[in-house]
């Protein structure tokens, strides 16, 4: 099989560490990447929380492929309509495409079952392996392969995960070196044991999530989905303020509690804390807006003011996740 | 529920237990919250004395509860707020050495001030001071920013004293902005302040500031240039000099503003509350001027290494 070759290089995006406290020294390390930011050569990740978080993830990454003359390849049972990217909102021709062989659905018992149902690495391999080939010779510049391996953890006879890992392992192995292809391994947070999901989740080396809501460079806002809230990064200033208060209102519009992850917050100015309290105050009582991992300096700001001048804003969690694209 | 505020002039250590012990316990029959905040040795000595009543007194040795005065007004008011609902009667002896000139005004801002932020808060508080030890003019400051003066010969009644906003604005009026003409100056233009933070950041770091009061510094300059942009009018701009150990910043616009003595001084109930910037920026930093004059206003903003 063709996967194409490329010099192993160094992934530019920002690498994040696995563990934060750095004593864990097999930890492995990550890439992680705005959907859009996925390129040939990445193994990619993505543990979903729920449907909106993964069509977000998976129907940008459908759909920019078959805008871009790239080759989409999608190995699933389930029908077109039901897919990221190709419902009938977004307006796909999914024949149309189909019949040029830029949009491969593939079967599950096609892609990867033996003859008695059962789970084969090995078939997964192959199939990958031969749709890159042919779309090197149908003249795409690269193909994006996605499946959701939900299904083979969770319901009655699910395998071990030993040939899961083998699998995974096996196919990062293909496509890490390729100049083609690039593939986004999707997965229900919640298929699994969160010790399977880890282990699974580090035979990846990118992490995938959503294109942020804003980036300027200095302040980047991403939507986050469990919990439910935004990350906040960077710098949040005057010249900021109405943008983030925009996105916060639109996170805080159902009924879930809004968490904002500050853990890469470098810098807030007072109005972002009046605007933080000024929203928090709005929202319905009793239901806080959560500050979850509070950087240092933040934090000591907002302490000496004293969190009861900052009505509405709750203390989450202290500590950076240790599980960073599972939970 | 009105407040009492005394100056206690005294001489010698046996007239000082004299008049704080009987204070103290007097707060304790009342069942007010009671804390005797005192310089050594005095405080060693309240201790002994009150030692029957256990932990009914919490203690605090001036030397650590004087630090700044705008830090240590928002620390009564946390008292008094987290002793609701019972009243505090405080026993607050100041600390009036090694400060300098511009220090000792703030700090007879910040006595004059209690009668403001705790008018409405039924604390009683008592406020030492050390004839002995104490320069004559701190004595008369203190005849300023107390309506009753005990001790040492005097009833209570108190004619020198003065109404806080009016001697905010003489502590205001006191003041010379003269500026080095070594200092740095960047021009704010536009709305984004994220190259003047860089630029203040640098500086910071350069003069040898910890982490902590850098990061402080660039939120403090950050709040005054987003408060000028906001309601002052160009041309604004920072100057930025050393002066020693202290770093001075400076924000000035052309804009005609005639704030009260009061603003910035009296801790808001909440961020919501208008007043929450210049407040914190004045807790941010180790100590803050404004001057709002015909020629514009200025913020000018110190912090010691």
């Amino acid at each position: 099989m063709r996967w194409a070759s490329k010099a192993a290089g160094a992934a530019y995006a920002e690498r994040v560490r696995d563990n934060p406290d750095g004593q864990a020294m097999d930890a492995p390390w990550f890439a992680k990447r705005p959907v859009s930011a996925v390129r040939p050569g990445d193994h990619a990740w993505l543990a979903y929380s729920g449907a909106e978080e993964r069509d977000r993830v998976i129907g940008t990454f459908v759909q920019e492929g078959l805008r871009t003359n790239e080759k989409v390849v999608y190995v699933t049972d389930a029908a077109p309509e039901l897919l990221p990217g190709l419902g009938p909102a977004h307006r796909v021709d999914v024949e149309a495409y189909a019949r040029t062989g830029q949009l491969r659905l593939i079967s599950r018992r096609e892609a990867c079952l033996d003859r008695r149902g059962g789970f084969e690495p090995a078939m997964m391999l192959e199939t990958l392996g031969r749709e890159v080939d042919l779309a090197f010779g149908q003249g795409f510049r690269a193909v994006r392969l996605t499946t959701d391996h939900s299904w083979l953890l969770s319901g009655p006879g699910r395998p071990d995960l030993g040939p899961m890992l083998g699998c995974e392992h096996r196919v990062g192995d293909a496509v890490s070196p390729s100049t083609m292809a690039m593939a986004i391994c999707q997965i229900d947070r919640h298929a699994c044991a969160p010790d399977e999901l880890l282990a699974l989740r580090d035979t990846h080396e990118v992490l995938v999530e959503v294109n942020p809501e804003f980036d300027d460079g200095i302040l980047k806002i991403v939507r986050t989905f469990e919990p439910n809230g935004l990350r906040v990064e960077g710098e949040l200033d005057a010249a900021r303020h109405a943008v983030f208060a925009e996105k916060l209102t639109q996170v805080s519009a159902d009924r879930h509690r809004v968490h904002l992850d500050l853990s890469r917050l470098g810098f807030i100015d007072l109005g972002g804390l009046h605007l933080l309290a000024r929203h928090a105050t709005g929202l319905p009582a009793g239901r806080a807006l959560v500050l979850d991992h509070l950087p240092a300096d933040v934090e000591h700001v907002i302490e000496m003011v004293g969190w009861h001048r900052l009505p509405g804003l709750a203390r989450g969690d202290g500590a950076l996740p240790e599980t960073e694209g599972v939970s | 529920m009105s407040l009492e505020h005394r100056a206690l002039l005294y001489g010698d250590m046996e007239s000082f237990v004299e008049a704080t012990v009987p204070f103290l316990e007097s707060g304790l029959e009342r069942e007010q919250a009671v804390i005797a905040v005192a310089r050594e040795p005095g405080l060693s000595a309240l201790r002994d004395i009150l030692k029957p009543h256990g932990n009914a007194v919490l203690y605090f040795d001036s030397a650590r509860f004087y630090e700044h005065p705008v830090r240590t007004l928002r620390d009564y008011q946390t008292i008094v707020r987290q002793s609701e609902p019972r009243t505090v009667c405080a026993l607050a002896e100041p600390v009036w050495d090694g400060w300098t000139e511009l220090q000792t005004r703030e700090w007879v801002r910040y006595e004059s001030l209690i009668n403001v932020v705790f008018a409405h808060s039924g604390a009683r508080a008592l406020c030492p001071y050390d004839t002995a030890q104490l320069a004559p003019r701190i004595i008369e400051d203190a005849r300023r920013t107390h309506p009753v003066v005990v001790g040492d010969g005097h009833d209570g009644a108190n004619d020198a004293y003065v109404d806080p906003a009016r001697l905010g604005m003489g502590c205001d009026r006191a003041r010379r902005f003269d500026r080095p003409g070594a200092s740095e100056y960047m021009a704010i233009d536009g709305a984004d302040l994220h190259a003047l933070r860089a630029f203040v950041a640098e500086r910071a770091t350069a003069h040898g500031l910890g982490r902590r009061p850098a990061q402080n510094l660039v939120t403090a300059v950050n709040e005054v240039a987003a408060n000028a942009l906001q309601h002052g009018v160009p041309p604004m701009g920072l100057w930025i000099w050393r002066d020693g150990d202290d770093l001075v910043c400076e924000i000035g616009d052309n804009g005609f503003w005639r704030p009260s003595p009061l603003t910035g001084f009296i801790p808001p109930d909440s961020a919501l509350q208008r007043g929450f910037g210049l407040w914190t920026v004045r807790l941010l930093v180790d100590l803050m001027e404004l001057r709002a004059g015909w020629d514009g206003t200025f913020v000018r903003l110190h912090v010691r290494r």
